[in-house]
């Protein structure tokens, strides 16, 4: 964000081309080799309820490849479906999508249409990377029926992305040369608004999970000026310490409770 | 005392079975493990003071039912997703809609990361070649 004019003015200074270079190789483009087309994730959800966890949902996070007449992105979806015995209580069907380079993980169109036990919204972020603006569309529901929408154009900076191909782009951080205690700070747009999060590389550790023992990379998670997640170091994340850093385990905690997040199947892994 | 321990494990028991059919089942457990030693409780003041058992039995029938179910579910039920044909033709709705946006949208031409099907352009380039030498011979 802040750095951003200062990339612009050293590619104008051809004597500052080391520092470029130094710029590049510390923040930026990283490159995938974590994840392809076909990929399909499929992981339950579980809450805390009095110190038993029970199972709500099955969330699933699928790659695939979307051909235009100019060029050829990656489609990242994440669904989210309650088990059959709460769908009389509580019904999710929850969709989140973001259409990506396939190489920088970088977002060009994203997509948000939840449903959540009778409550629903649609969300649709259009970036614009040259002119760093995001069109933003809301479907709002009218009080006689019907829906109409809610037109903004937000401006953000160069490296802003949407929560699904943040998690993606999470996978390309070259994670190896971490040492604990680093953090790196990401720009989110949720909900029409930038918010930074923050991820701490924690440790590296072996969890036993459903697809097998794996060595992992722990990493914290928090939101910058929000009180959302709850406690420090309580909302982590593990990843598959190889080529693929598949997201095995998540744990999160929040106002009104934890839960779980637990990987079940794993096909069409790049490496 | 016996009342006392009496209402208090039909109280647990009834609890039990409620938790019990819901999609809660797992923590049914509670208060039935509680049921059952109000009952015993019950059970052993009663004989103690030569009453009848029968309110006692009641607590440990109904907890006895709520038990059974709770660890039928949660050996036999597997969880599995409801319906999901509505979220399905949603998806193949939002990726057509997506392909329309993404069509007239604006991508950074020299944006070196994205994979820009030029291979379309070449062909085209190859047929205006070859119509061109087809002109010459027939002349």
């Amino acid at each position: 964000m802040l750095l951003a004019p200062l990339y612009i003015k050293l590619i104008y200074m051809p004597k500052y081309f080391f520092l470029l270079s130094l710029f590049i190789s510390t923040f930026g483009f990283a490159q995938n080799s974590a994840f392809k087309a076909g990929e399909k994730l499929t992981f339950a959800a579980s809450y805390n309820m009095s110190g038993v966890l029970t199972e709500l949902a099955q969330v699933n996070m699928e790659t695939s490849e979307i051909k235009t007449s100019k060029a050829t992105l990656l489609r990242l979806k994440c669904t989210a479906a309650t088990y059959s015995k709460w769908d009389n209580f509580f019904k999710i069907r929850d969709l989140y999508e973001s259409y990506v380079s396939p190489t920088t993980v970088k977002p060009y169109l994203y997509k948000r249409d939840i449903y959540e036990g009778g409550y629903s919204k649609f969300v649709q972020y259009k970036y614009s990377h040259s002119k760093g603006t995001v069109a933003s569309v809301i479907k709002k529901k009218k009080k006689g029926g019907g829906t109409y929408d809610q037109n903004n154009t937000l401006s953000i900076s160069s490296n802003t992305k949407d929560i699904v191909s943040t998690i993606y782009y999470l996978r390309t951080l070259d994670l190896n040369s971490y040492s604990p205690g680093k953090t790196v700070t990401m720009t989110v747009l949720f909900d029409n608004k930038p918010t930074e999060i923050v991820v701490k590389y924690v440790a590296k550790e072996t969890i036993n999970t459903n697809i097998g023992s794996k060595a992992c990379h722990k990493l914290a998670i928090s939101i910058k000026n929000s009180n959302i997640l709850k406690g420090t170091n309580d909302n982590l994340l593990w990843l598959t310490a190889d080529e693929n850093k598949i997201p095995v385990f998540a744990k999160f905690k929040v106002a009104v409770g934890n839960g779980e997040l637990k990987i079940k199947s794993a096909t069409g892994l790049k490496n | 005392m016996r009342k006392l321990f009496i209402v208090l494990g039909i109280i647990a028991s009834v609890l039990a079975i409620i938790l019990s059919v819901l999609p809660v089942s797992n923590l049914a457990y509670f208060p039935a493990i509680a049921a059952l030693l109000f009952g015993l409780i019950a059970f052993y003041l009663s004989n103690k003071n030569s009453q009848s058992v029968k309110t006692v039995q009641l607590v440990f029938l109904l907890t006895i039912i709520a038990l059974s179910v709770s660890i039928y579910k949660s050996i036999f039920q597997t969880a599995e997703v409801g319906d999901t044909e509505e979220l399905e033709i949603r998806q193949q709705e939002s990726v057509d809609e997506a392909k329309e946006e993404l069509e007239n949208l604006d991508f950074d031409l020299d944006d070196a990361d994205l994979d820009l099907n030029e291979e379309d352009i070449d062909l085209n380039e190859e047929d205006v070649d070859l119509g061109d030498f087809e002109d010459i011979d027939m002349e």
